[in-house]
């Protein structure tokens, strides 16, 4: 078959997950976002919808010999400044609040912060109109 | 010009948040005139089955959502008609106008949207 | 205007597989990544399907999930690393994820 031959032109990506932490496909899509940056290429925005908004939760506690997939998604964010937008509708109804979700609906606390940050559906509109290509994750 | 986006909607109506979600898409791309087309495949299209009662199952009406689509710009829509007559369905007794899409028609009918989300 | 398909789910436990080749057409392409690998296990139903497949289908997988489960890369299948798939998802118009 014919050798996948290197892109000479920086592409955009943006990239959606579906799926909650410990599917296979939100570690995947973690790989695929770092190697869309070593291509060269960008991302335009993360976007996590339905189960996907469960990464962004600061709660999470993983076991000393286990990927701590939260921690990697949250330093992969910060380490390249990207746009990390979590859906807010899914996001409440799945308990991943900020400290404003939490006021505004009486919580005891709160479980997202920085870098993450609550949007709609729009902001997933927006960067697949603006990227060159939408790359969804979820299923297993 | 505008990016068009297929939603390929595969899940039942009753089996959890995703209808509801796909739908959340749909109508939110709408809101920002943007050319969404809506595909039911596989068990989506039991949300198009007539006579449901979701308050059996203390759930809101989809049937409400679905109705929404064309007030939002979202008239595309397309049901694959193998997976209705798997079901027992009939495309005459849907309860949203949807255009019957064959199985040999159906690559055609992706490639014709810049995007696609199989939700 | 062609199409890359995404697949992560077991041919056996779930139809996305099944809906997929029914949707594949000319110059579209597929990848299996995840649990979709086990396709690839000669003997097997899905893996008759998807040698069946014309060559203007190709068909793809991720490296790493042949390795996890054991798998060996058949000769009408392209391994791929994660530059490939990027690169893949260039290559194509588009990339629908099977979710």
């Amino acid at each position: 078959m014919q050798a996948i031959l290197p892109r000479l032109t920086a592409m955009k990506f943006a990239i959606a997950l579906f799926a909650p932490p410990h599917a296979p496909s939100s570690r995947r899509a973690l790989r695929f976002a770092e190697a869309v940056l070593a291509g060269g290429h960008e991302i335009a925005r993360l976007f996590f919808y339905q189960d996907a908004v469960h990464l962004a939760s600061s709660l999470p506690v993983s076991a000393q010999d286990e990927l701590d997939l939260p921690a990697a998604w949250r330093a992969f964010v910060q380490d390249h400044q990207l746009d990390a937008v979590v859906c807010i509708a899914a996001a409440l109804r799945r308990g991943v609040l900020n400290d404003e979700e939490a006021q505004r609906y009486a919580r005891a606390s709160h479980n997202l912060e920085a870098p993450w940050e609550l949007s709609g559906l729009g902001q997933l509109h927006e960067a697949a109109q603006d990227a060159d290509r939408l790359i969804c994750f979820g299923g297993d | 010009m505008a990016k068009s986006l297929l939603l390929i909607c595969r899940r039942s109506p009753w089996s959890g948040p995703g209808a509801r979600e796909a739908l959340d898409v749909a109508l939110a791309g709408g809101a920002f005139d943007l050319p969404i087309s809506l595909l039911f495949l596989d068990d989506g299209v039991f949300q198009l089955q007539p006579g449901q009662q979701p308050a059996a199952v203390q759930q809101k009406d989809l049937t409400a959502n679905l109705q929404a689509l064309p007030l939002f710009g979202v008239e595309a829509l397309y049901v694959a008609r193998a997976d209705l007559e798997r079901r027992g369905l009939s495309a005459e007794h849907l309860s949203l106008p949807v255009t019957p899409v064959e199985d040999a028609a159906l690559a055609a009918l992706l490639n014709q949207h810049d995007l696609v989300i199989t939700l | 205007m062609a199409t890359l398909h995404l697949l992560s789910r077991s041919p056996f436990a779930d139809t996305s597989g099944a809906s997929c080749l029914r949707l594949l057409g000319p110059g579209d392409g597929l990848l299996l990544s995840g649990d979709a690998v086990h396709a690839l296990q000669s003997g097997s139903q899905p893996f008759d399907a998807l040698r069946a497949l014309p060559a203007d289908r190709p068909c793809f997988a991720l490296a790493e999930d042949l390795a996890a489960r054991g798998l060996a890369v058949p000769d009408f299948v392209q391994a791929v690393d994660y530059a490939g798939f990027v690169e893949l998802t260039l290559r194509f118009e588009r990339t629908n994820s099977w979710l």
